[in-house]
């Protein structure tokens, strides 16, 4: 028996000799051993799905609830929007099939696909599209980013079963883009009357597969729809799934997701390290799917609030002596690309400058003399009237990769060389966000700079993060504007960009507004947000055009 | 009488550990920062609106003083009321309820494998004879050593990486309570602790087996297996029986790791969430059952060490039960 286990076909290199010893004591239980065949296999029909999630565990499954990236990403299978976006990023339809929006922009019509149904056989019609967008905007359901998005609907009119009318408070021409998200799918409303416990358990849409059952800290069970009848833009499948069933695990550990795709226990792991990226790359049995996060990319945010960053010289001093490209290109190992902008390379109108962000380390220097900053301390700081340049940074562990912290090092080493101190402060993520509260909320801003990922489909996320507004905390202390922009231009841009229906119109504002920002020196962009798949013994797995989350419908095992 | 008092004494210890737990934890997750309403409206940042949150203040007193909601939080703590989860808005003792399971199986497997690796490891070296096996010996304490400071998360990974990403033999993930599925964890859990064990364990037996009453055993006639089973093994079983308590301890907080790692559901993955997201009536809820059951495991130790070693009984029966060359020593 023991012989024979050093017999078995092993995927990956053999294991360290040191390991001998141990798998004596092993072999005796691991009877059963994986029967997946490796190599490339037929696709069949049927069969459960493995999805193993990095992604934190959402305490509801009901992404109207909160509304957060774990949220979206399994409600995907199970949930479905009114609008799509294809990978241009142009709105399709799907839920909704037509759209019109009056000239005041104050009045929408979306028509509704005929003769759906939700999989407890409640009919989608306009009443349904009522009943959701009121349970975003019920205070109760505690929804943020689908409240966020539907702020402007000051009343849903149901004209008839298929048609609803929108009435707004003011023009958003951010509406269908904030429509085709996850946060704001459609559920049935007899789902939603059973109350938020019941809903949060297993919400009841028009998807592909259902919520069967949930065991915490384990896996969500999903199962096929049967009579699924709702593709969406970007699928092939126009009937039920292939797969019959879906585990959706939670496994916190990149290395054990790694290594369950390695040995065959998952098909599908997401979040993975750059060095499985690249081992995937290199060919084999695993696929590799780069699905970028549509909305801002990660960036680091320069507080231009508060000293030093109060002053444009020394926000752009740090900028030209921050030198991120080699960090990126040796740390993520290729599998990102440097962004020169605002938006994700997935947004159309995303504007980009590489001009404003080369390495230059004599003009941050005479910039830092100019900004008065001409001193040096014992340590080789810089430091004016007694005070040294010091840049706090603080890193949530929890949203932040080891090879974005190591990148952060990288900074912190580069910088160095013109005089800042750069403090990295690891923190977990509530302490984060303490860390950068306003201090009239307990906080205490304690920030000069500061990487905060942003997911919004479409270029209004400009506005969530640099329009003037969005400096005002919440009531729980946080503020998306974290470069603490405040430029009446600015703020003018933005507002008439939200306003016009007009995409030409719209997308020179944009144009404009990204331009401000990016030479008001308020950001360091660094690369897409990062959402990397990877498969094994699957194929057709598809990433959607909104949030970039992947759907099922099309995918089959292989044999 | 003595027995109650001795009970009584345990209760007392049961009622200060869940005053400690309430208070110290209370404290702890404020002075961490971030918003418990928060928590509540799904998570820090989630940019809930202000009547949302004002609801949630009000709805779980958050706006009292401070003193207020410790005295709140002690008052329900030291009765037993979990109350709900912030994040989770379920009944903390379900949750618990639920994840206790796992980590118990987890702990205990841990506890057994530490302790056949320790006594395989410490009769061995007893046993030595010869120059090699000597040598062989000297190579164990030094490995003995090596165990017991080697890090759960690094011990783990490399079982993952090794035996099951590469080799494939046992899953990488650990879902249920199977032997299977819990091998490479309690393995991860249980090589520190029998570092620790076996380093005492040897020790114990080789103080015993050179002992007065071991070799007048011996001069009766006893074989060396005989005297190594029924005398030297008891004296070497005391200490670590008493380590025993702490050990289980030790497990459970390797328990958060090896959770983490192999995706494990437990109470250590539970409380790794509920810190994170401030959510004080769970944190409260998982430190409590986890300070209690190392209470009752200290209690367990106590009671098994009289069993073993009747010296620690009453005095009297002490002389009519124990065999007769122990009471020498």
């Amino acid at each position: 028996m023991v012989t024979r286990l050093f017999d078995l076909p092993t995927r990956r290199g053999r294991t360290a000799a040191g390991a001998a010893a141990l798998t004596l004591a092993l072999a005796a239980c691991s009877g059963g051993g994986d029967d997946t065949a490796s190599g490339e296999g037929e696709p069949v029909d049927g069969g459960t799905l493995v999805y193993a999630t990095g992604d934190a565990e959402p305490t509801c499954l009901d992404p109207h609830v909160g509304g957060n990236y774990p949220q979206a990403l399994i409600s995907t299978q199970y949930l479905e929007p009114l609008v799509g976006r294809d990978a241009d990023g142009e709105i399709q339809p799907w839920l909704a099939t037509d759209w019109t929006v009056r000239d005041d922009g104050l009045t929408w019509d979306l028509t509704l696909a005929e003769g759906i149904t939700f999989t407890d056989g409640t009919p989608l019609d306009a009443e349904a599209v009522k009943v959701n967008i009121e349970h975003l905007q019920d205070p109760d359901t505690a929804s943020s980013t689908g409240w966020l998005a539907v702020q402007k609907i000051a009343e849903v009119e149901p004209v008839d079963e298929t048609h609803v009318r929108l009435h707004l408070s003011e023009p958003d021409s951010a509406l269908l883009e904030s429509l085709s998200m996850q946060w704001t799918a459609m559920q049935s409303p007899a789902g939603i009357a059973r109350g938020m416990e019941e809903n949060c358990a297993a919400p009841i849409g028009t998807g592909p597969f259902v919520v069967a059952g949930w065991v915490p800290q384990q896996h969500v069970i999903l199962e096929r729809n049967e009579d699924y009848a709702t593709p969406g833009p970007q699928t092939e499948n126009d009937g039920p799934a292939h797969l019959e069933r879906i585990e959706w695990r939670f496994l916190p550990d990149p290395a054990t997701r790694w290594a369950a795709l390695q040995s065959g226990e998952v098909h599908v792991i997401d979040n993975p390290e750059p060095e499985a990226i690249v081992a995937a790359e290199a060919g084999g049995e695993i696929t590799h799917i780069d699905a970028p996060r549509p909305g801002s990319v990660n960036r680091i945010e320069l507080n231009s609030a508060q000293a030093p960053f109060d002053d444009v010289r020394v926000r752009q001093a740090f900028v030209h002596s921050a030198d991120v490209d080699p960090g990126i290109e040796t740390l993520y190992q290729g599998v990102a690309t440097r962004s020169h902008s605002p938006l994700s390379s997935v947004e159309p109108m995303a504007y980009s400058d590489p001009t404003l962000f080369t390495t230059d380390l004599e003009e941050a220097e005479r910039l830092l003399d100019e900004a008065g900053w001409s001193q040096v301390d014992d340590e080789g700081y810089r430091v004016r009237d007694g005070e040294r340049l010091t840049v706090r940074l603080p890193v949530s562990t929890n949203q932040s990769v080891a090879a974005e912290q190591a990148l952060f090092e990288q900074i912190q080493a580069n910088t160095r060389r013109v005089g800042f101190e750069v403090v990295l402060t690891p923190l977990d993520l509530s302490a984060w966000y303490g860390a950068l509260a306003a201090p009239e909320d307990g906080g205490k801003n304690d920030y000069e700079a500061v990487s905060a990922p942003y997911t919004k489909v479409g270029p209004d996320v400009l506005r969530i993060l640099y329009h003037s507004d969005s400096t005002v905390p919440a009531p729980s202390g946080y503020f998306a504007n974290l470069s603490q922009v405040t430029d009446p231009e600015l703020d003018a841009l933005l507002d008439e960009a939200a306003r016009s229906t007009d995409p030409e119109r719209r997308a020179e504002l944009y144009t404009e507004v990204q331009k401000r920002v990016l030479e008001g020196y308020y950001i360091l962009p660094l690369y897409d947000q990062q959402n990397h798949f990877l498969a094994r013994g699957v194929t057709d797995v598809r990433t959607l055009g909104t949030v970039s989350t992947p759907t099922f419908v099309d995918a089959r095992l292989t044999s | 009488m003595t027995v109650l008092r001795w009970l009584l004494g345990r209760l007392a210890a049961a009622a200060l550990v869940a005053w400690v737990v309430a208070t110290v934890v209370f404290f702890a997750l404020r002075a961490a920062g971030g918003d418990p309403s928060e928590a509540i409206l799904g998570g820090p940042g989630s940019q809930a609106s202000e009547e949302a949150m004002a609801r949630v203040r009000a709805e779980y007193a958050l706006d009292e003083p401070l003193v207020v909601q410790y005295l709140l939080q002690l008052a329900r703590t030291v009765t037993f009321q979990l109350g709900d989860s912030y994040a989770r808005r379920r009944p903390v003792a379900e949750l618990v309820g639920d994840q206790l399971g796992g980590t118990l199986a987890l702990a205990a497997l841990g506890l057994l494998l530490a302790w056949l690796l320790a006594l395989a490891v410490a009769t061995a070296a007893v046993r030595a004879r010869g120059r090699v096996a000597r040598r062989a010996v000297g190579l164990l304490r030094a490995g003995e050593v090596v165990a017991s400071v080697t890090p759960h998360f690094w011990l783990g990974a490399v079982l993952i990486a090794v035996v099951a990403g590469g080799a494939g033999w046992l899953p990488a993930t650990s879902s249920d309570n199977s032997l299977r599925s819990l091998l490479l964890p309690a393995v991860t859990l249980a090589v520190p602790v029998a570092g620790f064990l076996g380093q005492v364990m040897r020790d114990g037996l080789e103080e015993a087996h050179t002992a007065p009453f071991a070799t007048t055993a011996r001069t009766r006639g006893a074989s060396e297996g005989w005297v190594l089973w029924r005398h030297s093994l008891r004296h070497a079983a005391l200490p670590a029986i008493a380590l025993s308590g702490w050990a289980f301890g030790s497990l459970l907080s390797g328990a958060v790791v090896a959770e983490t790692l192999f995706g494990r559901p437990g109470l250590g993955r539970l409380l790794v969430d509920a810190t994170h997201s401030r959510d004080v009536p769970l944190v409260i809820g998982v430190v409590l059952v986890i300070a209690l059951g190392y209470v009752a495991v200290m209690t367990v130790a106590d009671v098994l060490e009289r069993v073993v070693d009747p010296r620690l009984r009453v005095r009297v029966e002490a002389v009519r039960t124990a065999p007769a060359g122990e009471v020498v020593a």
